[in-house]
Formats: structure tokens, sequence, C-alpha cells
């Protein structure tokens, strides 16, 4: 591109901007994000982390892989699980009832036996067993005037106050591991437990540490973890992270809104031969809309960094800062989710229509969302980054080389999908029939002869 | 020798040359072996809604892909689009602009488009909204203006980079036959300056603007010529005659019928016919366009239903 290229291709940037930043749905998209800001990250912001005090009763609790701690917890669960034919999964993140019949349920019973030596039939009894022992008084309870329940004229039960009721408990039968299950083995059965349940249980390597192997954390450290926080982190660090793992599940969607409505606006306006017809190139035209595009939707972004930063300097007043940490974490963490999100919205559009890319960007969001944990994790492919913690700096750490591989993964893709886009606009500007809409076109011309 | 080698390619440079072109939309032919040559001024594309016009206006334009054959435009070959699309302007049949956008903001918008800088582009709208007479309407939105003001916006626009071809399609369906006039002027205008190509299946905007004309039905070039010649041919074949309404399904039925003027007593019919028809009173009549038309289409056994009922 010579003197004249840059200054055609600015001169249509700044036209493209101006179509972004005055639409209705770039307008929807910053509210979210300012809705998403206020509403998640700054509310959950009431003051500042202190610094743990020897001798407190509780420092929280911390996940680590204890065998001793983890196996009798899982165990006993899964007992209970069983006993009442009742399994907590969180398939596609959303929470599921499993009850298992027929072989799944002998081969659950078989599981069980191995872990502990009791047969299918002990199992089974000792359930009904304790269910005629105690069916005089489980699950009933007497409750008084003064928990503010009385019957009114019709025999119903009324609560007038805070009543506060708890049943009696079901006392579960407590089987002892057996000594020569290995940890090793027994989580081998747990992943076998977890297939036969249909994934995301409890007892899943992905929620098995979470569920059973949270252990109290020490005061020694509670304080290696701040000190981390104030030391390493230089406090806008982690706010950083937790700030880019609230905003970027957002722009890991909403971006493709914008996309669509910019690309489909010509079309729309009943534009597209006028600008076909120019004798501007393609790839001008749509790196100018997706520059505008990926820079317009960042702005929103600056903006709150800017808040975070401000909010976090008011609550640590005088602290040692990392001034930079929240603008690097954006550009490094934000930017390459909007550019990826932006290039699909724009090539799904051009190829397939906005219904299509807004339903394909959903469902991948929707997947890599609930398929991913909260904190940790980071796999190389995945659009949604989650740390969703003011700590655990380590596990961050340990991840980084992924995270660096995964950002610089779609900002590559993005490029690429970008000259696809180019490609394709190309084609349909020199009357090529590409994508579905032209598919339809053409079978409809076919079966007029 | 020089001087007519010169002259030869100056009018190829100022001239459309399409040779036996063809186009289908997957097995149907939208295009069959169109042969034309368009020269400098106004230019008419006749034929029914269907026929094939926009498909070849769309295709000089750049938009569509020929299958087969040449197209030249001032010496350019077609698959040239870039520097088609330099000399090249275009008003679509249906469009629009953005509807937001005020008029001024509009043009200026495909003036970058067309690669313009910015004083080229500020002093070609300010030229352009003069000519079209939609100065007073700079500020306005594009969905504030009228159909009429809108399509002079579309002239402007095609102007706009100042190309040496103008294409418009369908250009005067929906106006008023105030703006249509204006319209009509106003391309004839600007053909004193450049090629300019109007599609229609209105037979008064090519009376009243076009020297030469093409008439198109199928996808295939019927005819061409200039105006005088096409009434020439059917000169001879006209005829009219005053009837008794009693006899005027049937002679629906017989002849093409062009025109129909229903008086208290008889209606005066307008008809076309190869022979003199054997009825009493008929007098040959002075062909106009649309007769003339009407004639071809039926001289090259085109079906044709001369307000005759199913």
């Amino acid at each position: 591109m010579n003197g004249k290229g840059f200054y055609n291709f600015f001169a249509l940037y700044f036209k493209e901007c101006k179509k972004v930043l005055l639409s209705l749905t770039f307008l929807l998209y910053t509210a979210a994000i300012f809705a998403m800001y206020y509403t998640q990250f700054e509310s959950e912001m009431r003051g500042a982390e202190i610094e743990p005090k020897p001798g407190l009763s509780s420092y929280g609790t911390v996940v680590r892989e204890v065998p001793e701690v983890l196996m009798p917890r899982a165990l006993d669960t899964l007992v209970q699980e069983y006993q009442t034919n009742s399994y907590v999964a969180y398939p596609i993140g959303f929470y599921k009832e499993v009850h298992l019949t027929g072989k799944k349920r002998e081969k659950m019973a078989e599981i069980i036996g191995e872990l502990t030596g009791v047969s299918r039939e002990e199992l089974d009894n000792f359930l009904e067993g304790d269910k005629e022992d105690d069916k005089d008084n489980k699950f009933e309870f007497t409750v008084g005037e003064e928990d503010g329940l009385r019957k009114d004229g019709d025999n119903n039960f009324v609560v007038d106050g805070n009543g506060n009721f708890r049943a009696g408990e079901l006392d579960f039968a407590e089987y002892p591991l057996s000594e020569e299950i290995t940890y090793e083995r027994f989580r081998e059965l747990m992943r076998k437990a977890d297939d036969l349940i249909g994934g995301g249980s409890r007892y899943s390597d992905k929620y098995i540490l979470h569920n059973f192997s949270q252990v109290p954390k020490t005061y020694e450290e509670a304080m290696a973890e701040y000190q981390q926080f104030i030391e390493e982190d230089k406090i806008t660090g982690a706010y950083a992270r937790l700030y880019c793992d609230y905003i970027g599940m957002m722009l890991s969607i909403l971006p493709v809104f914008v996309a669509v409505s910019l690309m489909q606006l010509d079309r729309k306006a009943r534009m597209e031969a006028l600008v076909y017809s120019r004798r501007i190139s393609s790839a001008k035209i749509i790196s100018a809309r997706y520059a505008a595009l990926v820079s317009g939707m960042f702005l929103p972004v600056i903006v709150t960094t800017v808040a975070a930063q401000k909010m976090v300097m008011e609550l640590y007043p005088g602290a040692k800062m990392d001034l930079f940490a929240l603008a690097r974490y954006a550009i490094i963490w934000m930017l390459p989710a909007i550019m990826a999100v932006a290039a699909v919205g724009m090539l799904l559009t051009e190829l397939a229509g906005g219904l299509l890319a807004i339903f394909i960007q959903g469902a991948w969001w929707f997947a890599d969302v609930f398929s991913g944990s909260l904190t940790g994790g980071i796999r190389k492919f995945n659009l949604v980054i989650r740390h969703n913690s003011l700590y655990k700096l380590d596990i961050f750490q340990k991840e980084y080389s992924d995270f660096l591989f995964n950002r610089i993964f779609f900002v590559v893709l993005a490029l690429l999908l970008v000259a696809l886009t180019t490609m394709i606009y190309e084609e349909k500007r020199r009357g090529r029939n590409i994508g579905i809409r032209a598919l339809v076109k053409n079978y409809k011309n076919q079966s007029a002869i | 020798m020089e001087t007519q080698n010169g002259k030869g390619s100056k009018e190829m440079r100022e001239s459309i040359e399409i040779c036996k072109v063809n186009k289908f939309y997957g097995k149907k032919q939208a295009l069959s072996d169109v042969t034309l040559t368009i020269h400098q001024g106004m230019f008419g594309l006749l034929g029914r809604n269907g026929a094939g016009k926009t498909t070849l206006m769309k295709t000089l334009a750049a938009l569509h892909k020929k299958q087969s054959g040449t197209i030249a435009v001032c010496g350019i070959p077609i698959e040239q689009a870039k520097e088609i699309r330099t000399i090249t302007g275009y008003l679509p049949q249906d469009f629009n602009m953005y509807p937001s956008m005020s008029v001024e903001e509009s043009l200026d918008y495909l003036g970058v488009l067309s690669g313009m800088e910015k004083s080229a582009r500020r002093k070609r709208t300010e030229l352009l909204l003069k000519r079209v007479n939609l100065t007073e309407q700079r500020k306005k939105k594009v969905r504030a203006l009228s159909g009429g003001m809108r399509r002079r916006l579309g002239i402007a626009q095609a102007l706009l980079h100042d190309p040496k071809v103008l294409i418009v399609d369908e250009p005067t369906a929906g106006l008023d036959p105030e703006e249509r006039i204006r319209f009509r002027n106003l391309l004839c205008e600007v053909a004193e300056e450049r090629i300019v190509i109007l599609s229609t299946h209105i037979v008064g905007d090519i009376e009243a603007t076009c020297e030469e004309i093409a008439i198109m039905n199928d996808g295939r070039i019927l005819w061409q010529g200039t105006v005088s010649e096409l009434l020439l041919a059917a000169k001879g074949k006209v005829f009219t005659i005053n009837v008794n309404k009693k006899f005027l399904a049937q002679i629906k039925k017989d002849y093409i019928v062009t025109g129909m003027l229903v008086q208290n007593e008889y209606t005066t019919v307008r008809l076309i016919s190869e022979e003199t028809p054997s009825m009493l009173g008929v007098q040959v009549a002075e062909p106009n366009v649309e007769d003339a038309y009407m004639y071809c289409l039926y001289c090259h056994g085109c079906e044709l239903n001369g307000g005759a009922e199913e």
C-alpha cells in the first residue's frame, strides 16, 4: 500500500468506526460489558484484602490432593448416592440428577464392592433395614408454637414466624475403604463410576479434588498467598486476572452480535451493489471493517480497565502496584478474544448469514464456558479462559505457557479468518455464488427448469 | 493510415464491445450469445421483466461473471474488475443507502470507496448535488428523502468518481411523471460526455432519451439499431380502426392490440398486423416506439398477448 492507499484505508477505517460506534448493537454490547463490570466485578470488591493474622481459627480451605482425605469422603458420598440411587452430575455445566438402573446399577455396586468388600445384597438390604428400623423417627419433626406453626380452620399448617425446622437425617452406613485399594486404583474406579453416571459427576477428574479434597489452609499458607498477592502480583495483577475472568466471558460471545450487525448492514440497507461496484479492493474494505470492529469493541474494555485501576488504587491507597498490569492483561487476554469472535462473526455472516453466525458462536461459547473450571485448567484451544480468584497465582503461572499459546493461536486464527472472509467477499463481489443463501438460490433456479 | 488507426483505437476506447456472451444461473441461461456495440451517448436496453437486462447490466459493471464470450469496456477486458470499476458508475435497480447517514455523508462514504481524496470528494459532492438539485437536502438523512430524490442521489453517487461509463438499471420505476421527466433530462445531460446505458421496460423512457437501442428477450438481443430504424421497420404495420364493442374480443384474439380508446358508440383500436386487416374503415397509422417494440417482438416470434383474455 502506498501513501494514498494508507490514507484511503484510514479514511474508510474512521467511517467504519463511526458506523460501529453509532449502531444499536454496539450500544447494547457496551451496556452488557458495563453491567458485567459493575454487577460482577466491582460489586464483589467490597474491601481490600487483609494480611492474615496468626492464631485465627480458620484461614479458609485449599484444594490439595491428599489421598487420605479424598478417598474416604468420596467413598462415603458414592455409597450414599448409590443407596438413594440419586447421583448429582453437571455434564454440560448444568445440574442433573441421575438414577441408575439395571446393569449400570449392578456395575456401580461392583465398584463399591471392590472399594469396600461389601456385596450388593448387603448394600441394598442395609438401606431397607435402616429405613425399617428408623421409620418412626426419620423424616418427621415436631414443631411447637414458639416456631410460629399453627393449624388453621381447614387443618392446614400455617407458618407465622421464622420457623426453622430440621428433619431427622437418614443414617447411611459407613463402610471402610478396603486396605488393598491403592490411590491409583481408587481414582480409576472413580472414573468408571463417573462414566456410569454419564460424566460430569462429583467423581470425575474435573470435580473430584474440589469436592473431596478441600483441606484447611494453614496460617503459613494463607500468609504465603497474601505475600504473593502483594509482592509478585503487585495487587493489580490479581485484580486484572479476576477482571479478565468476568469480562472475558462476555467478550467470548458478545462481539459476534456487533460483527454480524456491521456485516449485514449493506444487505439490509440494500447498498451491496453500490459498495461492490466501487474500485476499492475487498482486502481494504474487510480489513477496515475488521479494524473498526476490534478497536470499537475494545473501547468499553479500556474504560472498564481504567475504572478497575481507579477502584484498586482507592482500595489500597499508597500501596506499591503494577500500574500497567490491568492494561497488559486487557491487551493479552481480552483483545485476542474480541479479534477471534469478531472474525468468526464476519466470516460466518458472509458465508451463511447472521443467524447461523450467532448460533455457532453461541454454541462454541456455551460448550467452552460449561466445560472449563472456574480457576485453572487453561487449555490450548479454549476460547474462554477463566481465573475466578484473586489468588492462585501459582496455578496461573504453571499454565502460563499454555495461556500464551492459546492467545497467540486465537490472534493467528482471527487473521486467517479475516483473510478467508476477504476471499469470500471478493468472490461474491464478482458475482460468484457462495454461501448457504446462494446454494438455496441455485437450487431454486435449477428446480424452476 | 496513422490517423485511421488512431481514430479506430479512440473509438474502441469510447465504446463497449460485447461479443457472444453467455451466462447461466445453474441450468437456466440468462444471457445467450449476446453481441452488442455501445457508443458514447445514451443507449437504451429495452425488454420485458426477466428478459436479462439486469444480468447484462451487472455483467458490464463487473458484478456478475459471464461463462463465455468477451466484453471490453473502453478497451479494458471485463475480467480486470478493478479497472472496470474505476471507469464505470452503476445505479442498480433496487438500491438504497445507509438510512441514518445524511446525503452528504453517503456520498463521502462512497467517494472513499472509490479511492477519492478528501478535496476531490468535497468538490465533486458539491458539484453533483447542485446538478441533481439536492443541495438543500445535503444535511437530510437518506431515510427522509422521497423516491425521486433518492433516485437523483443514486445518479450523483454513480457519477461521483467521474466515470466514462454510466450503467443505469430501471431508474424510473416507481417515479411520478414529473420526477420521471426530470430524471430522463438529467440522464441526457450526463450522456453528453460519456456512455450511458439505460435499461428499462418503459418504452417512454427510451423514446424520450435514446438514439440507439437494443431489444432483449429471453437473454437474447433481438434487435439493435436507432429508434428511427425501429420505427421504420414498423411502418405500414400499424393500423387503427373504429369498431363496435362487441367485436373487441375477436380483434384482441386475432391481432396484437397496442391501444384502445373507448368512446360512446365505438372503440378506436390500434393494432399491429403484417398485412392490412380485412375490415371496413381500417387506416394505416404512424407507428410510435411502443408499436415498433411490439412489432419487433412479434417479428421475432415472441409470445405476445395483445390484450386477449386467456
